[in-house]
């Protein structure tokens, strides 16, 4: 009958399916393309070939170097650390690189579970991650690499507003203004902490901005909300109102502030500067140096006061038996390295820093 | 005299709806209402597409294919897509090998072998539930049950990527397809006609005979085209391999001497998907238009593989007559 065939037809379509599946993935391999017959691979302890790196070359680029670098943190790092490590891999093309910037926070997670080797962050380890770090047994270094700027920024559209000092943002984005869905129902409370700005226009008062997971809402909260919420409301009273539309990607925070005239908001200095033409910077006022706008030079000189210092946490504990892990950030903070720093759209820390950040490394490394 | 008017128009109105046409203010609303929400939904998918298409040509016109062939790149200039074709192929090849004979053979025994009974319903009741689980929910299965478990847990990978490898993902998806799978497999074993099967059982063969020789190469087109389009659907996941370990990333290499074994397992990979997610939320306007030139190879890619089970599904019926 027919149906044998039919049956015998349909077999081979399935196995073809398959094996061309198969195909495909063998073609993902870079050397092998009969990769299935590899019999030196076959043991069932996959992750030691990884580890023990073949040759050691010191501290430079060797370019022999194997190993298999994981960086994860911060997003706002991410684009610095994505640049470094592709200059790297062209002179290291053993070395498996990879790097993600799911936020500062997730990637301590992963860094103190041992997962990472280096974790970008926009804002300093905190008390709870170093704890868990400890526990975990995970030794690291700080690195400063680069300065960011918070930059406040509204829609150009808005011209009532041009400057904000710490108490008129604490007014209008503290934990106290839950429900302000206008500008001017902050000024009651602006007017409690004597803010210099207040009263507000009565617009609407529309926000966007990064959420809870990213470094970049916690230095905001903690440059601009935590010293007035503690001294009104107590300790652990550190957070924004929660009534905002929050969003890890900054791009959705640019078009928040760009399609409403009455738009606020912040985010890295980067995503401003990259989208100047449709946003605009509120200066901002410390409340000793005066409203200051932020640029490269103010960012550069810590004179903007929302600046906050990038950093790379790299983990210590086996750098000794690692010469991919050493090269790697050797060459990130070189000269070739941190020129990435701008690049990317961050500001380049001062002389005297990079050479104390060296200094950092060199001890670590030992 | 008034019952035989009505007696005339009675037998006038069944002519007149039989041959005539009457118009019917009722059927003509529903008729132009249809045609507008059929009309729309063409709308919406037309601007989607020219969008996207639009803001793609600048950069296959300037690129060309060294976008496809190109690896990631966080400079947008350089930036390409070969990565995650490979990984989303390498992704497919698990579904096609995990999802494809355990689905057609778990609806194979559900359809021709299960007796109807309570366990049979409930089986069938919570396939049918599993089918409908949001895929994010599977992703948080992929990260425990072959992340940390499998990958971790039993073979050990904490070093590198952590166990977050090509395998744990194509398990992910193949999990999340099964269901899928099972039902439209089911779907097209039912509708083999019975008789086919009464037939070959009364003139004395087995079951497995009758499945083998007749009922499976009658739902063979079926089933081809069911799976085709269960697996573009796998091709085209994002939100699960977030969670079970793809790279969002716009920089990662693999060392340049792994095997096929440590591409599979110790290397990081990422997919189609997850690349138009993480160009979307870049801030430089050029990967905007990278964004978009994704979304356009993922579509071609999506489409080619739902024509060839098109066209699977003609060659098989043909042959069949």
């Amino acid at each position: 009958m027919k149906s044998r065939t039919i049956h015998l037809l349909g077999l081979a379509v399935v196995t073809a399916m398959v094996v061309a599946a198969c195909d495909i993935d063998a073609g993902d391999s870079t050397p092998s393309t009969g990769a299935a017959a590899d019999t030196t691979e076959a043991a069932p302890d996959t992750t030691e070939p990884m580890e023990e790196p073949t040759t050691s070359a010191g501290g430079g680029e060797g370019g022999d170097l194997s190993g298999n670098i994981v960086v994860s943190g911060s997003s706002t790092v991410e684009p610095i650390t994505a640049r470094v490590g592709e200059a790297f891999d062209g002179a290291n093309p053993g070395v498996a690189t990879s790097v993600e910037g799911p936020g500062t926070g997730d990637g301590f997670a992963r860094f103190c579970a041992g997962e990472t080797d280096i974790s970008d962050a926009s804002r300093p380890i905190s008390e709870e991650e170093i704890a868990t770090c400890e526990g975990a047994g995970v030794e690291y270094v700080e690195l400063h690499i680069a300065t960011d700027g918070l930059t406040v920024m509204t829609n150009p559209a808005n011209e009532a507003v041009t400057c904000l000092a710490y108490s008129d943002l604490y007014a209008l984005l503290g934990p106290e203004s839950e429900g302000f869905a206008s500008w001017s129902d902050a000024n009651e409370l602006a007017g409690e902490l004597g803010a210099p700005n207040a009263p507000y226009p009565e617009e609407p008062l529309v926000i966007t901005a990064p959420g809870e997971e990213s470094g970049t809402y916690d230095s905001f909260v903690e440059l601009v909300i935590a010293d007035i919420s503690e001294e009104r409301l107590g300790e652990d009273n550190d957070f924004t109102r929660a009534d905002y539309n929050a969003s890890a990607n900054d791009n959705v925070i640019v078009q928040g502030i760009t399609e409403n005239p009455t738009s606020l908001g912040w985010v890295g200095f980067a995503f401003f500067e990259e989208n100047q033409a449709a946003l605009k910077a509120i200066e901002v006022d410390s409340g000793d140096s005066g409203c200051v706008a932020p640029t490269t030079e103010s960012i550069a000189s810590f004179e903007y006061p929302l600046s906050r210092p990038l950093f790379i946490y790299v983990k210590t504990n086996d750098v000794a038996s690692r010469p991919d892990l050493t090269a790697f950030v050797d060459f990130y903070l070189s000269d070739d390295g941190l020129a990435f720093v701008s690049e990317a759209g961050y500001v380049q820390i001062p002389g005297e820093d990079i050479e104390a950040t060296r200094a950092a490394w060199e001890d670590a490394k030992g | 005299m008034t019952t035989g008017t009505a007696a005339i128009t009675t037998t006038e109105l069944v002519r007149r709806s039989i041959e005539g046409r009457r118009f019917s203010p009722v059927n003509a609303l529903i008729a132009f209402t249809l045609l507008f929400t059929l009309l729309s939904s063409v709308v919406i998918l037309v601007t989607l597409l020219v969008d996207t298409i639009a803001a793609a040509l600048p950069v296959f016109a300037t690129r060309g294919f060294s976008f496809i062939t190109s690896s990631l790149s966080p400079r947008a200039e350089a930036a390409g897509i070969w990565q995650g074709i490979m990984g989303s192929l390498a992704l497919t090849g698990f579904v096609i090998a995990v999802a494809f004979p355990l689905g057609v053979a778990a609806a194979v025994y559900l359809e021709e072998y299960a007796p109807d009974n309570r366990l049979t319903r409930f089986l069938n009741a919570n396939i049918r539930n599993l089918a409908g689980v949001p895929s994010i929910v599977y992703g948080i299965l992929g990260l425990f049950l072959f992340v940390e478990v499998f990958m971790r847990g039993m073979l050990g990978a904490s070093e590198g990527i952590a166990g977050r490898n090509v395998v744990a993902g194509g398990l992910t998806l193949a999990v999340l397809v099964l269901p899928i799978m099972i039902i439209t497999t089911s779907e097209a074993l039912r509708a083999v006609p019975s008789g086919l099967r009464e037939a070959s059982l009364a003139v004395g063969a087995t079951r497995w005979e009758t499945i083998r020789h007749h009922v499976l190469p009658v739902a063979v087109p079926a089933i081809l085209t069911g799976s085709v389009l269960t697996i573009a659907r796998a091709f085209g996941e994002s939100a699960p391999l977030l969670l079970a370990g793809a790279q969002l990333s716009l920089f990662f290499t693999v060392a340049s001497d792994s095997s096929f074994y440590d591409l599979m397992l110790t290397q990081p990979y990422t997919a189609l998907p997850i690349i138009v997610f993480n160009f979307a939320r870049q801030p430089q306007a050029e990967f905007v238009a990278l964004t978009a030139a994704s979304i356009v190879v993922l579509l071609v890619m999506l489409l080619s593989v739902n024509a060839a089970a098109v066209l699977a599904r003609d060659r098989y019926e043909r042959r069949y007559r």
